[in-house]
Parts: structure tokens; C-alpha cells; sequence
């Protein structure tokens, strides 16, 4: 059984300019110490569905969903209690930001001890105890005088730590890090992927990445979703996506990879832009931008078909029309 | 101290490359003040930096945050002036002219910022933001500036139905375009370009990465690009200049440094680029620690406390940048780099 169990997942707010559905019917499964990679551009509803899965959608937002399971457990039928039980315990997530989201008011050690207090309900001096444990665990230097400081005397890296030390801190089994080291310096994001992989695989914990950047789900992910415009629209192994992507979009985007153009002087792009509220087009949601769209792409919806190693919404895949640029 | 680093002309130069701006030894120290009881302190955010641009060519600068790489656009545009040092344009050094002359430099030296959601004032539309350059500095009647901003808007690939079109009904990639229109408008020779493409998505960076080859061609201008995507800098750059808390720690010719880095320091930026391709990537460790704060900063080489070759010799003496391999590097055992 995954551990965390997703079917048809659809999130729609409700906006001045209508009904936008930000996710659109997406399937998500994890399994027990897993690392799947979820990729997409800005406005292909990631984050949404991550903080779907968070219960942090804000109030005009609806989420439906066909099946939410986290470890058997029913996400949709939850009570305020028992979601504030789970969400930091079980599931923990790492945000975009981390000089946003740590609050600039308290020191890093009264926010780490305070999951700690609420989830485990340790006493004060283990809680310190394990705060400190937590902070040498993620790579701060000198981590009892580190209680006491206050986020703006961090660095962006050093204050990303903190907030995995707060997410680990009570062991969870689901790690969901959006976008996790996005704000940070090459040398920096290098550290902080290593230090989640390292957590990853010491308790056997499973890792949602969600990103924007393909290199980094290349290096990280053993499993990837490529999302679009609210659709995932390929999912299958990471060696076998970036080597072979069957959808155009997948191609597409690793094509416009300045890394893979190396002695061109001029990069393959998509033309066009992500779907908006007021434009998305009928059928295949990316048949404007796509070089192989068909009538039928135009006409119709696509469903996600399974293939060998994976799955593709695309009636007409690379591999197959043979569109590819190896 | 050395001669400035000349850059080998490409083999496919097809035109004569003219040096449009030559920095030597740039400059700049801030002062702090650190409250009544305390001593001031010096930032050296830019410490003795000598590069040349040339028509049609890009030079690159890379570095993390604090390296000094924005500090060095502001100079070179003259937003800021360099405490010490030479920015020669067609070899007239504009650091110690009258007003007029820099605001010579200043049109013919323009500038395009990161995030295009805050250099575009939201309030103006298209074509009056394209409009001001020529405002100020042109005698142009209002239909001759209306026509040179459609004209522009097209080049940059808008279509004139959005000149009187505001920002916010712009996508990312689409403001950025009218961003490079606007430094376009006076017809600059210099371009620079402070991580024009970092705040975009892979399809429309691409897309933004195409038009700047595209107008670079068109204009034969020069670009200063700094950025610290290392893939972008590969694709984009002819010349390439490594900078590490204010100072240059290696400069050269692109496939120089890419394919043989000598310092050290570019060479834990190259390990930790991620890559989509498995054969590119470097299985070595990232740096350890943290950038120093430039407040306060290591003795002797700057990168020495994170560097995995250095010795005792590092911690104390400065090393200069001196020509190794067809490139110049700021490291005593640069030979020894393999």
C-alpha cells in the first residue's frame, strides 16, 4: 500500500474572473522512502497541489478528490484535531521562502521546541535537548548558542536548515519540500539537497521535491511528474524521463535547456504561454504550443495512457510519431 | 600590476571588434557606520576589477550572493560611481569627466534589472515607458517617439496593439522584453545585464536568452551578463570572469575555463550546477560552510576557509591573477589544478 494515496485530485478557487481550477484531476501515490520529483513552470498548479495535500488551501479554495489517503488514513474526512495531528507530526513540509517562513518575532530554538512540544510532549529540557540534536543534524555550527538567534541573524541557507530541523523534527514519514533551496546560492543548494537526500535515506522517509528546476530533480528524484497547467502530464522514472520523454511538453522543455544546446547559438523554445484563467484551450491543454498537435488533440480531452515504463497524456507520443531530437 | 587581459579574437569573428568599454583596477569600498563607539567599517564590495567589452561579444560575470557581481553593473553604468579605478569608453575615462560626459555614458550604457515585476512602473503604460529615454534625452516630436517605440516594440517581438497596454497585462517573459526595448531605445553599445533571465521559467528564459542573441547580432553590442546559472553562462557568454567576495578569482575565454577550470572556486560552482545529463555531472562534494561576510573577510585568499586544496601559505598571502593557460587566475597552485 503507498503511503500516500492520491486519486482525481481537483482544486478549484473561486476568483473575481470566475471558477479557476489550479489542479485538475491529478493521480499522486508515494511509497515508504520514496523521493518522487515533481517539475512544472510557474502556474502549473505544484504548489497547489502540495498545499492540497497540506490541508492549507485558503478558504476559496474546494478541494475534490476521488481518494486522499495518507498510511489508510481518509485526508478528506479529517477533523480540525486530527489534521493539527498529523500535518508537522506524520507529514512535514519545507517551504519556498525561508526567511518568510520562519517568523522574525521568536529565536530558531522556541520555534523548533515548539512542534516538539506540541506533537511529542517532551519537557523542557529534552526538548533542548533534542532541539540542539536536531539543528548539529542539519550542519549548524555551534548549535547551543544558535537556540537563542533570531532568523534575520541567520543566513538564507543556514535559516533553510532551521526549517528542516523543524520539519524532521518529530520524525515524519512524508517530507513535502517545495521548491526548497530556489532562494539559495548554487554551492548552498548543493549542501541542503545532499543533507535532505542523506535524511531521506537514514530514516527511510519519503520526499516529495517539488521544483522548477530540471537539473535538480535529475539529481535527486527516482520518480518524476511533469505537471502543466494543473495536469500532470508525464510521470515515470527519472532516467527514463530525461533521457526519453514520450509528451511534447517533456521534450520540449529539455530541449530549451540552455545545458542541452551546448554550440548552438540560438535555443529551441515553446512558443506561447502557460494557460490562463480565460484561455485555456479545448482538448490536449498544451496543443497550442505543441509542433505535433493534430485535429483530434485539438478536438479532444487526453487521458493519461500507461506505457512501458511510465505514463503519458499524449495521443501522439515522441517515441512512437518519432519527434524526437535525441 | 599586470596588463589588462585581452581577449583572443574569435576565429569567426566576421567583423573588426572595436573595445567599446575598458575597466581597470574598479573599486568600490563602502563605509559603515557601526553606531557612536564603534570604528566605521569598510565593505570592499568591489575590489580591483579590470575587464574589456567589446562590439557583438559577451563577457559573463559569475559569482554567489555578496561577490560583488551587482555592485560591478552599477558601476560600469555609473548608477554608482567607482571609489577607485578607470572605466574608459572609447578610451575616454568617464570616472573623472564633467556631468556631460557621463551623461554620454549613461545612454550609450544601459541597463536591464532582474525582475522585471519591479523595474517596470506599474502605472505607465508600454509606450510611455518606452517614450522616456527619448524624453529626456532627445529633441523627438511625439510622433517620431511613438513611431521609434513601436518600431522597438517589434523588434523585441510585442505587437504594436500593446503599446498603450500597462505592465500587470504582461506575462514574466513579456515584461522582460519590454525591459531590453527600454534599454534599447538610445541605442546603447553597452548592455548590461544584472540576471535578466533568473526570475523566468526554462521555456520563456530560453525564449528571452534567443532575443538578446538576436539583438546583440542586429546591434553588435556588447553585454555584460552577469548571472549565477552557469549553464546560461555557457550558452551565452564569449568571455567569462569568476568573481568571489569582490574580487575576480578567474577570467577568460569561455571553453578556457569550461573545459579546464583552474581555481578552485570554479570549480565547485561548475560541481554543484545541477544537470539533467548524468554525464556532465561531477561527483564532488559542495564547498563546506558558508560565503564569509564581506564585512569581515578571510586573510590571504578569500575562498581559502572553504577551499579542499588550501595550505598556510593561502591564509596569508593574497594570490594576484596572473596568466595560467590561456586564462588569468587568483590562485597560488593553479598549475597544479588537473
Amino acid at each position: 500500500m503507498p503511503l500516500l494515496d492520491i486519486r482525481n485530485l481537483s482544486v478549484e478557487f473561486s476568483t473575481r474572473a470566475g471558477k479557476f481550477r489550479a489542479v485538475d484531476g491529478i493521480d499522486l501515490t508515494v511509497d515508504e522512502g520514496e523521493v518522487l520529483g515533481i517539475v512544472g513552470e510557474s502556474g502549473s498548479g505544484k504548489s497547489v497541489t502540495s498545499l492540497a495535500v497540506m490541508g492549507l488551501i485558503a478558504n476559496n479554495g474546494r478541494v475534490v478528490a476521488d481518494k486522499m489517503e495518507f498510511d489508510g488514513r481518509d485526508l478528506r474526512t479529517l477533523t480540525e484535531r486530527q489534521r493539527r495531528n498529523l500535518t508537522g507530526k506524520d507529514v512535514a513540509m519545507v517551504f519556498q521562502e525561508p526567511m518568510t517562513s520562519l517568523n522574525p518575532c521568536f529565536t530558531i530554538g522556541f520555534q523548533i521546541m515548539e512542534s516538539l512540544k506540541v506533537h511529542e510532549k517532551l519537557g523542557r529540557s529534552d526538548r533542548r535537548r533534542r532541539a540542539i540534536e536536531l539543528l548539529e543534524k542539519v550542519g549548524i555550527p555551534a548549535p547551543e548558542s544558535r537556540l537563542s538567534s533570531f532568523p534575520h541573524q541567520l543566513s538564507g541557507g543556514m535559516n533553510q536548515r532551521v526549517m528542516i530541523a523543524m520539519a524532521i523534527s518529530c520524525n515524519p514519514r512524508l517530507l513535502i519540500a517545495d521548491e526548497p533551496t530556489t532562494a539559495l546560492d548554487v554551492t548552498i543548494q548543493k549542501q541542503i539537497l545532499d543533507l535532505l537526500l542523506d535524511l531521506q535515506k537514514e530514516r527511510g522517509m519519503a520526499l516529495i521535491l517539488i521544483t522548477h528546476d530540471m537539473g535538480v530533480v535529475a539529481e535527486t528524484a527516482r520518480r518524476v511528474s511533469v505537471m502543466y497547467a494543473g495536469q500532470v502530464v508525464e510521470t515515470r522514472s527519472a532516467r527514463d524521463l530525461f533521457t526519453h520523454p514520450q509528451h511534447p511538453y517533456t521534450g520540449a522543455l529539455l530541449d530549451a535547456l540552455p545545458e542541452r544546446a551546448l554550440g548552438k547559438r540560438r535555443l529551441p523554445t515553446i512558443p506561447g504561454v502557460v494557460p490562463g484563467i480565460s484561455d485555456r484551450p479545448n482538448g490536449c491543454l498544451f496543443n497550442p504550443r505543441c509542433r505535433f498537435a493534430q485535429d483530434k488533440c485539438r478536438r479532444e480531452g487526453v487521458p493519461l495512457f500507461p506505457d512501458e515504463s511510465g505514463a503519458a497524456r499524449c495521443f501522439y507520443p515522441l517515441q512512437v510519431t518519432g519527434g524526437v531530437a535525441a | 600590476m599586470t596588463a589588462v587581459y585581452q581577449t583572443p579574437a574569435a576565429p569567426t569573428a566576421r567583423v573588426q571588434r572595436e573595445t567599446v568599454l575598458d575597466a581597470v583596477d574598479l573599486k568600490k569600498h563602502y563605509r559603515l557606520k557601526r553606531g557612536l563607539f564603534r570604528a566605521d567599517a569598510t565593505v570592499k564590495a568591489v575590489d580591483g576589477v579590470s575587464f574589456v567589452l567589446q562590439t557583438g561579444r559577451t563577457l559573463a560575470v559569475v559569482g554567489e550572493s555578496g561577490c560583488g557581481k551587482s555592485t560591478l553593473a552599477r558601476m560600469v553604468t555609473l548608477i554608482d560611481p567607482p571609489t577607485s579605478g578607470e572605466l574608459r569608453f572609447d578610451g575616454k575615462d568617464m570616472t573623472v569627466g564633467s556631468r556631460e560626459e557621463a551623461r554620454t555614458l549613461r545612454r550609450k550604457v544601459q541597463m536591464v534589472f532582474q525582475n522585471p515585476y519591479g523595474s517596470l512602473n506599474p502605472r505607465k503604460r508600454i509606450g510611455t515607458i518606452l517614450e522616456e529615454p527619448l524624453v529626456i534625452n532627445t529633441k523627438l516630436s511625439r510622433a517620431e517617439r511613438r513611431e521609434r517605440a513601436v518600431e522597438m516594440m517589434g523588434k523585441v517581438g510585442l505587437r504594436p496593439d500593446q503599446y498603450e497596454r500597462y505592465p500587470h497585462m504582461f506575462s514574466g517573459g513579456q515584461r522582460q522584453r519590454i525591459a531590453i526595448a527600454r534599454a534599447l531605445m538610445l541605442n546603447p553599445r553597452v548592455v548590461v545585464a544584472d540576471e535578466p533571465v533568473s526570475a523566468l521559467d526554462v521555456s520563456i528564459q530560453a525564449q528571452v536568452l534567443n532575443l538578446m542573441v538576436d539583438l546583440q547580432e542586429e546591434f553588435d553590442l556588447a553585454y555584460l551578463f552577469i548571472s549565477h546559472d552557469l549553464s546560461v553562462v555557457r550558452h551565452i557568454a564569449d568571455d567569462v570572469m569568476v568573481m568571489y567576495l569582490g574580487r575576480p578569482v578567474e577570467h577568460g575565454p569561455k571553453e578556457t575555463i569550461f573545459a579546464h577550470p583552474r581555481h578552485p572556486y570554479t570549480r565547485a560552482l561548475m560541481a554543484a550546477t545541477p544537470r539533467v545529463n548524468p554525464a556532465l555531472r561531477q561527483d564532488a562534494s559542495p564547498p563546506r560552510g558558508e560565503l564569509p561576510s564581506p564585512l569581515n573577510p578571510p586573510s590571504g585568499c578569500h575562498y581559502h576557509k572553504r577551499c579542499p586544496h588550501m595550505t598556510d601559505r593561502c591564509a596569508v598571502e593574497v594570490p594576484p591573477l596572473r596568466e595560467v593557460d590561456g586564462r588569468r587566475v587568483a590562485c597560488h597552485y593553479a598549475e597544479q589544478m588537473e
